[in-house]
């Protein structure tokens, strides 16, 4: 499977494989897989910077108290082209985040995945339509 | 027949006329003409540099001492004359203390120590040099300082998808002045070292109107409903280099500044 | 290391694409004929500037399935057919029978290799598409960088030996584009592939042309009078660009790097030479010959065509929100009074 994904990839001129590839930064060097997080939480704050986006929760820990995380998100710039603007994030929204703490043991991650209560994938749940609303096309 | 409206009055109405066309045609012409560009606007390409200490402080300051002792005259504060209209900005009595406090602590939170983006105005007067590069339905504005940039659309006026560094800008001519809308602009920039500031509510109108083929008249009237108690406004005259083969250079500020932000992350030896 | 090293590469530079593919064109057709003009060859006329130069302006993306070196098992063979880049971009879209490529999926065998669940974006693989007929972006019998000289790859492996152990040390052991002081996509030659979004806007004013790139908003204001270069003691992350106009082509000619920007580990002798040429309303043809004595042994040339894409660009301010290089650099230190803690 993996195989096959770097095949295609490959094929898409994504992977410059004798390249010295500048990926803006590592994965492995700020985040720790060995620290896979799964957490449930309301949004309270939305930070729309480059080079990652910030959504802030706060999930309710076990002795009750509550702790404010943050979750990193892609580029604003490629939400934006999703058809997302700063409006468009409700607070209180209910969110579930799949991911890994950063490696400074801070309550910060990346969020590899987050969903809403419903299941639906959150940034595309924030769009209007089934989808990123197209230039010029009307929702469905 | 000779009487006195004839030798008196009708002379001295005709010359009161006289001045007062004089008057009339000068006040309506502009003193300066700027060329045109091949679309018929005025031309307001090239290279532009403020000349003052607007940077440093926008209201009227004497010259006093700078922040690192050991560089002496070298890095002392310059004196200079404000360049707001009336001299002071009018800030909220909140407001104002919050000023006092910025000033005070200005090496710490000043994010042009940070090389920050600069937002608008402050980009204009930063003591680097800029370049426009007019088109008709773009103006693009290069910041020598920290490779800051900004594209002001000469179209129909659109709407910011967003907050941002310096702000979002949407253009139009009025006569030979081009007169910039900026909106959106976060509040983490401030307007010059001595810790003016504004809020996310920052409204800036700018005119650029040329006075003679190698100056500007900048001016630029801020409104910040959160932080002043009425609009107020800046005017400064900008300089065009004109020296051969002008041209900006790198001022990628970020790795000066890498030492203030992140020094004290940096690995302790043990040796 | 290799392998997750690739697939990481990969997961990332999927993850990326995202950006493009909301501006990307319909996909499913062939490349235009325009597109595939790879020489001056097109008589296509572009309008006029007010200043009666050429139009290059707009909002331009380098999107494209095209990989930059030729894949081995085609050899010397330049161009598909028409045809075959059909068949090509159905099996991206598609897959093959019973293959599922998901992020997701990559993620659930490689967790730790990806950052995000590519479906978070909206990542739509039946947009991709190839913008050209050839095999690959480097022209020519080869395909590929030719190899480096001796002395380049000495002098590289030197440069990341002094590192080696000391990566985390300061924020000076990182690499640029963490610093966010000259990211992968705002350097030139332009490239399109591993990072987020590949915008570029060209304005046109009298005497110049300026390339904004969405990425770090990197701005080259670009003279076209054919000046001369900067004197050789003055050395630019992005080199000194002047330009000139051959016919409806801009030439530009790129000298004085610093010896720190080493695009894929060339020196500061870097000699960059890049033509643009606009051979349809919605495409340009842009064309880089890299030129470097220290590092190669022949020059070698790319080309890469851009497609006219919806704007507006966005700002990018990388470093006035870079929190990664403090969140590495503070876990390195808390990684290193765990270990003294357990050592002591």
């Amino acid at each position: 499977m993996r195989t096959t994904l770097i095949a295609v990839v490959a094929a898409a001129g994504l992977v410059l494989a004798a390249v010295p590839v500048r990926a803006h930064h590592a994965f492995a060097a700020e985040f720790d897989q060995n620290k896979p997080i799964k957490v449930q939480g309301s949004v309270t704050k939305w930070e729309l910077t480059n080079p990652h986006s910030w959504i802030y929760i706060d999930v309710k820990g076990e002795s009750g108290n509550t702790v404010t995380w943050m979750i990193e998100g892609a580029s604003p710039n490629n939400l934006y082209r999703l058809g997302l603007t700063k409006e468009s994030l409700p607070a209180g929204s209910v969110i579930t985040v799949e991911g890994y703490q950063a490696k400074d043991g801070s309550t910060r991650a990346v969020g590899r995945n987050i969903v809403f209560a419903n299941g639906k994938k959150f940034f595309l749940g924030l769009t209007e339509a089934e989808g990123a609303p197209k230039e010029g096309t009307a929702p469905q | 027949m000779r009487t006195r409206l004839t030798d008196s009055v009708i002379p001295g109405t005709a010359a009161a006329i006289v001045v007062l066309l004089a008057a009339i045609v000068s006040a309506q012409a502009p003193s300066y003409r700027a060329p045109r560009t091949g679309d018929g606007k005025p031309n307001l390409n090239g290279i532009w540099q403020a000349l003052n200490t607007a940077d440093w402080d926008l209201q009227g300051h004497a010259a006093s001492k700078g922040p690192v002792p050991s560089l002496g005259a070298v890095f002392a504060v310059p004196p200079g004359l404000s360049v707001v209209e009336g001299g002071e900005i009018p800030y909220l009595p909140a407001a104002a203390a919050k000023k006092k406090q910025n000033q005070a602590n200005w090496t710490t939170l000043d994010p042009e120590a940070k090389c920050y983006l600069p937002g608008v105005p402050r980009a204009t007067y930063l003591p680097y040099p800029f370049q426009i590069v007019q088109s008709p339905q773009t103006i693009l504005m290069s910041y020598e300082y920290a490779g800051a940039v900004r594209v002001v659309n000469m179209g129909a006026p659109t709407k910011a998808p967003a907050d941002s560094w310096m702000g979002w800008s949407n253009g139009r001519w009025e006569g030979d002045t081009l007169v910039v809308d900026v909106t959106s602009q976060l509040d983490s920039t401030w307007f010059d070292r001595a810790g003016s500031f504004h809020s996310d509510a920052l409204h800036v109108v700018e005119r650029y109107t040329p006075r003679s083929a190698d100056t500007l008249t900048y001016e630029a009237t801020i409104e910040d409903p959160k932080v002043f108690s009425r609009p107020w406004k800046i005017s400064m005259p900008l300089y065009r280099r004109v020296e051969k083969d002008a041209k900006l250079l790198e001022y990628k500020c970020v790795e000066f500044a890498e030492e203030l932000l992140y020094g004290s992350l940096r690995k302790k030896s043990s040796n | 290391m290799g392998r997750r090293f690739l697939a990481s590469t990969a997961a990332l530079a999927a993850v990326v694409l995202i950006a493009l593919l909301s501006q990307a064109p319909a996909a499913g057709q062939a490349p235009s004929s325009a597109a595939k003009a790879t020489t001056a060859g097109k008589a296509w006329t572009p309008p006029r500037t007010p200043d009666g130069k050429p139009e290059l302006q707009g909002i331009w993306s380098d999107n494209t399935l095209t990989p930059f070196e030729r894949p081995k098992n085609l050899g010397a063979k330049e161009f598909y057919t028409d045809q075959e880049v059909v068949e090509l971009a159905k099996r991206v879209r598609e897959g093959r029978p019973g293959e599922e490529i998901e992020g997701a999926q990559l993620g659930a065998a490689n967790p730790q290799a990806v950052r995000y669940d590519l479906e978070l974006y909206g990542f739509d693989r039946t947009k991709l598409r190839y913008t050209s007929n050839r095999t690959s972006l480097i022209v020519g019998p080869e395909g590929v960088v030719p190899p480096m000289l001796p002395q380049a790859r000495e002098r590289n492996a030197a440069r990341a030996a002094k590192n080696k152990g000391h990566e985390f040390d300061s924020h000076e052991q990182r690499p640029l584009s963490e610093r966010c002081l000259l990211m992968g996509q705002e350097a030139i030659p332009m490239t399109p592939g591993a990072n987020e979004g590949n915008l570029l806007q060209i304005v046109q004013g009298p005497g110049y042309v300026t390339l904004l790139h969405e990425i770090d908003h990197n701005t080259r204001v670009i003279p076209t009078d054919g000046r001369p270069h900067l004197p050789q003691n003055i050395r630019l992350w992005q080199g000194d660009s002047v330009g000139h106009w051959e016919g409806n082509t801009l030439v530009v000619d790129t000298t004085n790097f610093t010896n720190l920007t080493a695009f894929r580990g060339s020196s500061e002798n870097l000699h960059l030479v890049e033509r643009f040429t606009r051979a349809a309303d919605d495409t340009m043809i842009y064309q880089f010959t890299v030129e470097d004595p220290a590092t190669w042994a022949k020059p070698w040339t790319a080309e890469v065509p851009w497609t006219k894409t919806k704007g507006p660009v966005y700002e990018y301010a990388c470093h006035e929100g870079n929190t990664m290089i403090s969140t590495i650099l503070r876990g390195a230190r808390v990684a290193e009074e765990e270990a003294a803690k357990k050592g002591k």
